[in-house]
């Protein structure tokens, strides 16, 4: 006999049928399945269009009604799925999991030096390489938090940068849960919303990226900023841009402590105590940290003189997971190769001055592309600068400068080449400027040099920007 | 603030029992605040044994790998410190990864179990046969999202009993097979079955679908693409950060696209019932709902139309 599957055909159903039919024919299966009626095991399918617009949305999905009844959308909320409701087959739903669990755990023993996280960075070649970090690590960044700003039980902190990155991950969420601290997170982040949870949460911490204190800033701009219960502001992850640590100290009366870094080092190693803030610097060593300033010989350099900043102390990594040559390379000599440009000055602060791999070298001179580029952001147009290296490395290598201006700002490159001159060596001037309406950035809001400089490379670009405007 | 600087100088002292000990201290201060609601640290200890034990249940012990690709919601810290509790190590990574990035993490750490929003299920599913050591992939949240579009969209959904197919995999490549069958009635050119879930037309997707199941039923809902989508118009309609609209919607082409016609939904529904005569041998007769059926339509399209 010819086997037969019913059919239901809707070519002009709408939201609510896309989860209906199908709910409805799983549901009266399962109330019929007592019946013990043949019928019931007959497959279905339906076959469906939509006569307007229409969105199926999970019940945690973010949905703007007024935009949507603009757009002609018609809108359905999937029910939230409990126990015994469908799943995605092959996985198992959190909620699941969690009902066979029991409310009592007992620890597993382990050792301080066991393996805590891995967490994946980019380094400047290859895939990103898994950063091994241990219990001794995460403790010993802990340490660091709680002798520098003294956190309390009292204190509530923004949950705004991702956990998924070392920033967020030790310095809010490890470090909010051993004070006994209140963390506010903030999932989706946006400006408006950072601003009210600092406002209606009361939030005492604020640890983030320079690009959301600038977006502080922009909103304050716009209407009067609510009163805030701020009493630690920390950018770290990015350079803390001059012009905003000191439009932030103007519009709330408070003063952003800049740190420094890295994901290899269980995020921050230095940073400006509350109570002696330097403008421009990342702050002295952290309490347990050593940090000093070294050459190409692994020798320390006198004070102010330029070198690479390399670190020692336990909140330094276990090494790249699988990948001992890496490993070995940043490791050398016992301390961890940051590859960070910089210098310390008499009373024991960094600044950081450019990334040793970034580093330009024209007419036989070290470039910083990081002093160009405070130059060039420096500029009132300006919103934001990146400066790197083109042409051949070794042989004749070029600046370029891309430059995002601030809305509504018109300029062209002969007037930001004019301002570099006025406060530059020649050697330090751009060659190129070329005007962008975005930079690729990382999650923590650093610009990616890398990918600027991939992307100039590329011939297509290169066809596509036609150049031959160097500036004379 | 004496006992935590013993607590931390003591030798021996991991993160677990270091976190376990601050729970019980300020059991009744607040540790985490999360759209209006407060836990403390009391519930936050309960909620990280649930998930402790239950990681343990399905044989995730000491130094296995559990990734992470959560966004910053209660469920990431309690499964960051449920894995201390086992001992087992978090692969916390970006959610805005696409595959090739979690590929790479997922293989390199050799994670055993993934907990993502879901989201972010479908693109699990879709490499997971290219990440073979990963054995469970725990969804939280409700945050799946389909677009409908009169002008583009035609929706085969199936619903049948599990042992129609020989196992979920065999479930995957049948309809797999199917829908590029269908893609082809309809004109389509170089069309290919590539990752488990997703049908291609030139590298670009036309057709998708995944299977949902409960009990000893699956659910099949399945997408294909008939006529140019143009997603702006949704996308203004939910909340996505400026920075990763263009992540959200990935490369898609249509039939339209791919034949220069779209077709209507008498010749999608024909092509689906040549297709499923093809391969399971079996023709499509016209139903209406039935008693069971029909209440539970009814309850349905008010529950999914209710105004939040």
């Amino acid at each position: 006999m010819e086997r037969e599957w019913r059919l239901f055909y809707k070519p002009e159903g709408d939201a609510a049928d896309l989860v209906a039919l199908p709910a409805s024919i799983v549901e009266g299966r399962i109330a019929s399945r007592y019946l013990l009626s043949s019928r019931i095991t007959a497959p279905t399918v339906i076959v469906q269009g939509v006569s307007h617009r229409a969105l199926v949305a999970g019940a945690d999905v973010i949905i703007d009604r007024e935009e949507a009844e603009k757009a002609g959308i018609d809108i359905a909320v999937r029910g939230r799925s409990g126990r015994g409701e469908a799943k995605v087959s092959g996985t198992i739903s959190y909620q699941e999991l969690i009902s066979r669990g029991s409310e009592e755990f007992e620890c597993e023993d382990v050792e301080e030096d066991s393996l805590v996280l891995l967490l994946y960075t980019s380094g400047t070649t290859g895939k990103p390489k898994g950063v091994m970090l241990t219990h001794r690590n995460l403790i010993a960044e802990y340490r660091i938090a709680e002798k520098l700003f003294s956190i309390t039980p009292e204190d509530r902190l923004a949950g705004v940068l991702p956990f998924f990155h070392i920033y967020g991950l030790a310095d809010i969420l490890i470090v909010g849960i051993i004070s006994g601290s209140s963390i506010v997170l903030i999932p989706q982040y946006s400006p408006k919303e950072l601003m009210k949870r600092l406002s209606e949460d009361k939030i005492t911490i604020l640890i983030t990226i320079p690009t959301q204190f600038l977006h502080l800033l922009m909103l304050a701009r716009q209407k009067p900023p609510p009163l805030l219960s701020l009493r630690i502001s920390i950018s770290g992850g990015a350079s803390l841009p001059l012009d905003v640590f000191k439009e932030f100290e103007r519009v709330f009366s408070r003063r952003i402590s800049e740190g420094y870094g890295l994901t290899e080092s269980t995020a921050a190693v230095s940073v400006n105590p509350s109570d002696r803030i330097k403008a421009g610097s990342i702050g002295p060593a952290a309490p347990g940290v050593e940090m000093k300033v070294v050459n190409e010989n692994d020798e320390e350099v006198p004070i102010g003189k330029e070198g690479e900043i390399v670190i020692r102390g336990e909140v330094v990594m276990k090494g790249y997971y699988n990948q001992p040559q890496e490993t070995a390379e940043i490791l050398r000599n016992g301390w961890l190769h940051t590859g960070d440009i910089g210098y310390k000055d008499e009373e024991g602060y960094f600044y950081i001055t450019g990334r040793k791999k970034d580093i330009i070298i024209k007419a036989g001179f070290n470039i910083s592309p990081r002093e160009i580029e405070e130059v060039i952001s420096s500029y009132p147009k300006v919103k934001e600068t990146c400066v790197i290296g083109v042409g051949e490395i070794g042989k004749r290598e070029e600046i370029k400068a891309f430059v995002l201006l601030k809305e509504g700002e018109k300029s062209n490159q002969r007037e930001i080449i004019e301002w570099c001159r006025q406060r530059l060596a020649s050697c330090k001037v751009p060659d190129y400027v070329e005007f962008r309406d975005i930079l690729p950035r990382s999650v923590t809001g650093k610009v990616l040099r890398k990918e600027l400089r991939d992307d100039y490379q590329d011939p297509r670009f290169r066809e596509e920007r036609n150049e031959s405007g160097k500036i004379g | 603030m004496i006992t935590r600087i013993q607590g931390l100088e003591r030798k021996g002292m991991n993160l677990a029992r270091l976190v376990e000990e601050k729970c019980k201290e300020y059991s009744n201060q607040v540790a985490i605040v999360y759209q209006g609601k407060e836990i403390t640290y009391r519930e936050l200890n309960r909620n990280v044994n649930l998930l402790a034990s239950g990681l343990k249940q399905l044989g995730i012990k000491r130094k296995d790998r559990v990734a992470v690709m959560l966004p910053n919601i209660p469920e990431f810290i309690y499964c960051f410190f449920a894995c201390q509790k086992i001992g087992a190590v978090t692969v916390p990574f970006n959610t805005m990864y696409k595959r090739g990035e979690i590929i790479h993490i997922l293989r390199d750490s050799g994670a055993r179990a993934i907990l993502c929003l879901s989201n972010f299920v479908p693109l699990i599913n879709e490499i997971r046969p290219e990440v073979p050591q990963l054995e469970y992939i725990i969804s939280t949240g409700e945050r799946t999202l389909t677009f409908a579009d009169p002008e583009s969209t035609g929706f085969l959904q199936l619903i049948m009993p599990k042992d129609n197919f020989l196992g979920l995999d065999d479930a995957y490549c049948k309809i797999g097979e199917s829908l590029t069958e269908i893609c082809l009635h309809l004109g389509a050119k170089d069309v290919q079955y590539k990752d488990r879930g997703s049908i291609y037309s030139k590298n670009r997707k036309i057709a998708g679908f995944i299977f949902h199941e409960i009990e000893d039923i699956y659910i099949l809902n399945g997408i294909i693409f008939l006529g140019k989508f143009n997603p702006n118009p949704f996308l203004q309609a939910i909340w996505v950060p400026p920075e990763v609209k263009d992540k959200v919607i990935e490369p898609l082409t249509s039939i339209e696209e791919s034949t220069g016609k779209k077709p209507d939904m008498d010749e999608f529904l024909n092509a689906v019932s040549k297709s499923f005569d093809d391969k399971f041998g079996v023709k499509l007769r016209k139903g209406n709902l039935e008693r069971d059926e029909l209440y539970a339509y009814q309850k349905h399209r008010v529950l999914v139309s209710k105004v939040r």
